[in-house]
């Protein structure tokens, strides 16, 4: 019977969300009697039963792993036994930085086929078609993946709704004998707010990119954030040079906007990992220079120019 | 000791573009290409361990996987300080996805017997974020990707780093060398190089060995050592911002003018 | 009066040297004078072994014309009346005043050791005698009188350019204030007045001395000073027997100062005495504007060590008096930065006297020109360079400080220490042939808003080409300004004609910036793109773009005859080409670009273009030589300027803006467009008067009337 094979993702304890938007997508994808399974690979993973028991679920599958952190060895491992007992013709697994460890090593050894970072999937005649960003995703590229049966896909995060209807599945226990770590996890930083903004419950957000220039505009756009009420935040590059501390970055390896409603992104071109972190926000306006920035993409308003003029205007506009 | 990092050409693309014929890729005169921004960081990575341990003699390697049109960005880094430039190459390649490339650059590998190899998480054009991690598949090394801090003395048997995860959290951890590692932005300040030490770099020799040189047959290589082929390369229809029209003041004012109605002030 | 020769045997009229000294004592001053020159010529050795520790410049010509333009130079002090009148005269007074002594007293020596003692010549005596006497007296009057003006100006009318205190060091660094320059300033001026002072002294007491001989007595008046002060000290009691004790005090003190000083000079700042003659015979007709090529072959670029530096910048370093000319015109001085170009030069003379003064040259780390140590440049402090021109401009000595400040950053360059906003443009510039980061296709983008298509000069040949520029092709509101220029010459009938994206960048900032190897990349394209049209001469209505291409392309085999668009239009005029119809009215100044006006002397079209169109021009203070940089050079355009701290262009704006009723500024380069419209609106000068670019003023006058069109680049 064939399948389409669901990798879920946790962390410290909790199931990241993006695997449910998966288990949506392996069910949106699925033919007539195609099973859908997921799978759970952990120390402890029949604890993320419950999370992942969701409607369109046929099969949960656990592996119970040697550590409790992700180690890319043992997720391989643990996925090519999943693979080898369910023989599906899809796996789908998030786009992350777990994911960035082992599955590319996992499809090399293995020759599946493979794409990361897909928005789309689709099956056609030939097999599946997967669409991802290319050339700093000013163009969509459609893969296929001629002669292999089963193939990997990293699915990017945001892509598809997530089924939150609960639901029974049969929950499988598949023993994997072989799995050994390699890494030494010592330990785990978190960005704290350090006595500054927590940005994930703000509102309001200023955020100021690339386009900044220099630390020493920096101060401009404090004064601006404060006097229109915002709280500032900034791209990775800022965050990177040290200008604001990264606690205020807004990204996928910063924070997300969580409860934003107001964003203004201000010389920030837009690039995907900067999205992920704002691009739900009901009321984004870009300001940039580059009409084709794909900031221009997300955002609901969107001013062609200067974000040095355009700030001095604003400033006015609130004095 | 030895590091091999994995470089890349980059491709931007220039303003309106066209797609090519075949509808499979863009024409390429609308490349501007340059060298891969992440793998200034994981060059600056290796010539920084260079420095720091003057005792032990480092040598750093950069290879890539290109037509002769990398050789400005091979330059690149000799010029920032690289010993030495492998390039491999032939028409067989044409084609590759990166688990291709990433063969090739294995094979590289195991020929040059490096202690670590280094790659960019990913790549500016594409952004696959796969290539560096495969090799380790080929290699069986090792492996971590997305490392943000790296603590490496040569000849040592572990390396200690920082891997950076999502949401502002990161890991530290230990691996055994020799060892795969994908390098973030941001791990160190990349160095300039001077268009004067790119001309002299033009001088040191760029070693180019064909697929055949490193062990290769001719189905490892290209679409047929690939796992995933380019159908169709497309513009997506978009979702544009609705731009506000007028001069500054009068685009500060519609600003103006939304700011004060989302936070009703 | 004259000489009663028929009375009297004019051998009598002479002065008798060591008249009435014991033989010991004319021994002993001969053993003292001989000392005095020994110590000069090993202080001259040491100096000279100092100078050839540099590297040989190719740059120095020694022909006719050039040592021709620095006697001159000397001789008329014409570089040091500039904007300093006062302090010039008075040191030509000085200067004349001291040569005069000292050729008096080289005749005396060379009658009394050589010629009377080989030769049995005499002409010390009779008529010459007392013409001598005369002009010694007038010499010393010069001379007393400047060094009197002198001291008046460093002790009471102290201007500000006199302190020495730097703006590239904390209060509290031991080379703050270079306190220990003082006393050598006064001592040195103290020393010269006492002997110029005491040698009329002594006149006086030997007038009195000798009062009963007619021969000394009755020519008296030939010494004016002299004699003034006979008769002073015989008022205050002073009679023969004391005037004999006097004269040989006095006589022995004048007679050791003035060999004291002799055989100061190579160790004091009395130096540029000679120093400052060669460096002015040597100046480099373009220092800035040309700045010096790599030579073939060499690996190492830039200064890092003294050792680097030519000989002649080595003897630069010891011409610099101190006068503070450069410190007053310098740009980033004057606006708060941690530039005074009078301190790299004293830093480096620091430095090199106490690396290159000995008999063996130390390791390299005690040569290193970059750091923050005494003797040492910071990099902040080369960063801070406009490599505008006005330091080499005003210097009297001509010291070359912007080609030894952009070699240093060369260095910094290699080693990528800048800002990273500066290093990212430098990229950019090389990625894409602009600093914009726009697509090259987009260069000539601006020209699609013409009605008329503008020639494509690479593909059929034309009269004019025209090199537009990074700005004037990219910057929205330079593109305005390139699209009137090309309506105007479309008017004239001119068949001209633009590279499009054949074109790069110029590189005459990426060359003040550092990056050689940069501008030699785009100078290269840029030649050989330009050789490759078919075209007789070239304009342009970018002085930067003018500067490198008139100036540096020769170096790099582009040959080519080009001109600012000011001389350009001027003539167009003057040919009936175009004619003016409307008289505009405006009262305007003028701001002379550095790269037009200082580098270039371009200062005569643009203000007769003015005057064609009916405005009447009232000139700023800072203008043509003295023109205050806009901020924008030597790539300073792409490094933001400190916030907090007032802008170059601001301080600019508040000088224009105290000239009563004015209605336009008027600017002919378009990085000066950028800088000054942008610094109109910080200094909140808007709406006081506007900012206009020569060229959209021309349009308006000559009413060229041709449709409209927006960019739609």
């Amino acid at each position: 019977m064939s399948s389409i094979l669901v990798i879920a993702e946790h962390r410290r304890g909790e199931l990241r969300p993006v695997s449910l938007e998966l288990v949506a997508a392996a069910n949106e994808l699925r033919a007539a009697g195609e099973q859908v399974v997921v799978g759970l690979i952990g120390k402890n993973a029949h604890a993320f039963v419950a999370a992942v028991s969701k409607e369109g679920v046929d099969e949960i599958a656990t592996v119970t792993a040697p550590v409790e952190d992700f180690d890319p060895d043992v997720s391989e491992e643990a996925v090519r036994a999943l693979i080898a007992q369910y023989s599906p013709s899809l796996v789908l697994i998030p786009h992350s930085v777990d994911s960035y460890g082992y599955v590319a090593v996992l499809a090399a050894k293995d020759q599946l086929g493979l794409a990361t970072d897909v928005y789309k999937i689709a099956r056609e005649e030939g097999g599946w078609v997967a669409t991802r960003g290319g050339y700093g995703q000013k163009v969509a590229v459609e893969l296929d993946f001629p002669g292999r049966s089963c193939v990997c896909l990293a699915v990017r995060s945001g892509s598809y709704k997530p089924n939150e209807a609960a639901a029974s599945p049969t929950v499988t226990a598949v023993d994997v004998p072989a799995l050994q770590a390699r890494s030494t996890p010592l330990d785990y930083i978190e960005v704290s707010a350090g006595g500054d903004v927590d940005i994930t419950t703000v509102p309001f957000i200023m955020s100021v990119g690339r386009g900044l220039g220099d630390e020493a505009n920096l101060p401009r756009f404090k004064e601006l954030a404060e006097q229109v009420g915002a709280t500032l935040c900034c791209s990775r590059p800022i965050a990177d040079s040290g200008w604001l501390p990264k606690s205020r970055q807004v990204g996928q390896s910063g924070k997300t906007a969580s409860a934003c409603k107001l964003y203004i992104a201000m010389g920030i071109s837009g690039a995907i990992q900067h999205l992920a972190g704002m691009k739900h926000v009901e009321t984004i306006i870009a300001v940039n220079t580059d009409p084709q920035a794909s900031i221009f993409n997300v955002a609901k308003y969107g001013i062609v120019g200067d974000i040095f003029e355009v700030a001095d205007a604003l400033e006015q506009e609130f004095s | 000791m030895k590091i091999l990092i994995a470089i890349k050409q980059a491709i931007a693309l220039d303003e309106d573009f066209e797609i090519r014929a075949d509808g499979r890729d863009i024409e390429e005169d609308f490349f501007l290409p340059d060298l891969n921004e992440w793998d200034e960081y994981s060059l600056e990575e290796a010539m920084l361990i260079k420095e720091r341990h003057a005792d032990t003699p480092v040598e750093v390697v950069c290879v890539t996987i290109a037509p002769d049109s990398a050789d400005e960005a091979l330059r690149k880094c000799l010029a920032k300080g690289a010993d030495r430039a492998i390039r491999v190459w032939d028409e067989s390649m044409e084609g590759s996805d990166p688990v291709a490339i990433a063969r090739a650059l294995a094979a590289v590998a195991k020929k040059e017997a490096p202690d670590l190899f280094f790659a960019g998480v990913q790549s500016s054009d594409h952004a696959h974020g796969a290539t560096g991690i495969a090799v380790a598949g080929f290699l069986g090394w090792a492996h971590s990707a997305v490392v943000a801090r790296l603590d490496y003395t040569p000849g040592a048997k572990e390396v200690a780093l920082k891997r950076e995860l999502e949401g502002g959290l990161s890991q530290e951890l230990r691996l055994p060398c020799p060892a795969v590692l994908t390098i973030q932005l941001g791990i160190n300040k990349p160095r300039y190089a001077s268009l004067r030490g790119m001309k002299l770099a033009a001088a040191k020799p760029i070693e180019t060995l064909a697929p055949g040189d490193i062990g290769l047959a001719t189905n490892d290589c290209g679409e047929s050592g690939s796992l995933a082929r380019v159908r169709r390369m497309y513009v997506p229809e978009k979702q544009r911002a609705q731009i506000l029209a007028g001069d500054v003041a009068a685009q500060a004012k519609a600003l103006a003018a939304i700011i004060r109605e989302a936070t009703g002030s | 009066m004259s000489l009663d020769g028929g009375m009297m045997d004019p051998h009598a009229f002479t002065r008798i040297l060591f008249q009435d000294f014991p033989s010991w004592e004319v021994s002993f001053f001969y053993l003292v004078g001989f000392a005095a020159i020994g110590s000069f010529i090993y202080g001259v050795y040491r100096e000279v072994r100092k100078y050839l520790r540099g590297v040989p410049d190719a740059r120095v010509i020694w022909d006719y014309a050039h040592i021709k333009q620095g006697i001159v130079a000397i001789a008329t002090h014409r570089t040091l009346v500039r904007r300093d009148p006062y302090a010039g005269m008075a040191h030509r007074a000085i200067f004349y005043g001291f040569g005069v002594l000292f050729m008096g007293t080289s005749i005396i020596t060379l009658e009394y050791d050589i010629t009377s003692k080989l030769f049995g010549i005499h002409y010390w005596y009779g008529d010459f005698y007392l013409w001598f006497k005369l002009a010694m007296n007038i010499a010393g009057v010069s001379l007393v009188g400047g060094l009197i003006y002198m001291m008046v100006r460093r002790g009471w009318i102290k201007p500000p350019k006199l302190d020495y205190a730097r703006p590239d060091r904390a209060p509290d660094a031991p080379d703050y204030d270079r306190s220990n320059y003082r006393i050598e300033d006064w001592l040195f001026l103290w020393i010269l007045v006492i002997i110029g002072v005491s040698g009329f002294v002594l006149s006086g007491a030997r007038m009195i001395w000798l009062a009963d001989r007619p021969e000394v007595w009755d020519i008296r008046w030939w010494s004016p000073v002299g004699a003034f002060f006979a008769y002073g000290l015989r008022a205050l009691g002073l009679d023969a027997e004391g005037a004999v004790i006097l004269r040989q005090l006095i006589w022995w003190s004048h007679g050791a100062l003035a060999l004291t000083l002799i055989s100061l000079i190579p160790y004091t700042k009395a130096k540029h005495i000679f120093t400052a003659i060669i460096s002015l015979v040597v100046r480099d007709p373009l220092p800035a504007q040309r700045l010096p090529k790599v030579p073939e072959g060499q690996e190492q670029i830039g200064y890092r060590f003294l050792t680097d530096m030519s000989w002649k910048q080595l003897l630069h370093l010891d011409a610099c008096t101190k006068c503070g000319r450069c410190h007053e015109a310098c740009p980033a001085r004057t606006t708060g930065g941690p530039l005074s170009p009078r301190d790299v030069i004293l830093s480096l003379r620091e430095l090199a006297n106490s690396a290159l003064q000995y008999s063996a040259v130390p390791e390299q780390s005690k040569l290193a020109m970059h750091g923050t140590g005494v003797g040492q440049v910071s990099s902040e402090t080369l960063w801070a360079c406009r490599t505008c021109m006005a330091c080499v401009e005003i210097c009297p000595v001509a010291v070359e400080h912007v080609p030894i400040i952009v070699q240093m950053r060369r260095a910094l360059v290699e080693e990528g220490d800048m800002d990273p906003l500066l290093q990212k443009t430098l990229q950019t510039i090389h990625k894409s042939g602009n600093s914009f980061g726009e697509s090259r296709r987009k260069r000539g983008g601006w020209a699609k808003g013409l009605p008329f298509p503008v020639k494509d000069a690479r593909k059929e040949p034309v009269d004019v080409l025209w090199f537009v520029g990074d700005y004037a092709s990219f910057d929205p509101r330079n593109q305005k300004v390139s699209q009137a220029f090309a309506r105007l010459m479309h008017a004239a009938g001119i068949d001209f004609g633009i590279l499009y994206d054949g074109e790069s960048n110029a590189g005459n900032d990426i060359r003040r910036v550092g990056e050689e190897g940069l501008y030699e990349h785009l100078a290269e394209s840029n030649i050989s793109a330009m050789q490759s049209a078919d075209f007789n001469r070239v304009v342009t209505t970018d002085p930067h773009s003018f500067n490198t291409i008139k100036n540096e392309y020769p170096d790099f085999g582009g040959q080519f005859e080009i001109e600012h668009y000011t001389s350009f239009v001027m003539k167009l005029i003057e040919e009936g080409r175009l004619t003016v119809k409307k008289q505009l009215g405006h009262r305007v100044t003028f701001h002379d670009p550095c790269h037009l006006g200082r580098f270039n002397k371009g200062y005569d079209a643009p203000r007769k273009l003015l005057e064609a169109i009916g405005c009447e021009l009232v000139e700023m203070k800072r203008c043509k030589d003295n023109s205050f940089c806009c901020g924008a050079g030597g790539g300073r355009i792409w490094v933001p300027d400190p916030v907090g701290t007032e802008k170059p262009a601001q301080n600019r704006m508040r000088e224009a803006a105290s000239i009563e009723g004015l209605e336009v500024y008027v600017v002919s380069c378009p990085k000066d467009l950028t800088m000054f419209e942008d610094a109109l609106k910080t200094t909140g000068y808007e709406g006081k008067f506007v900012v206009r670019e020569l060229l959209e003023m021309l349009e308006e006058a000559l009413e060229i009337n041709l449709v409209e069109a927006e960019v739609t680049a």
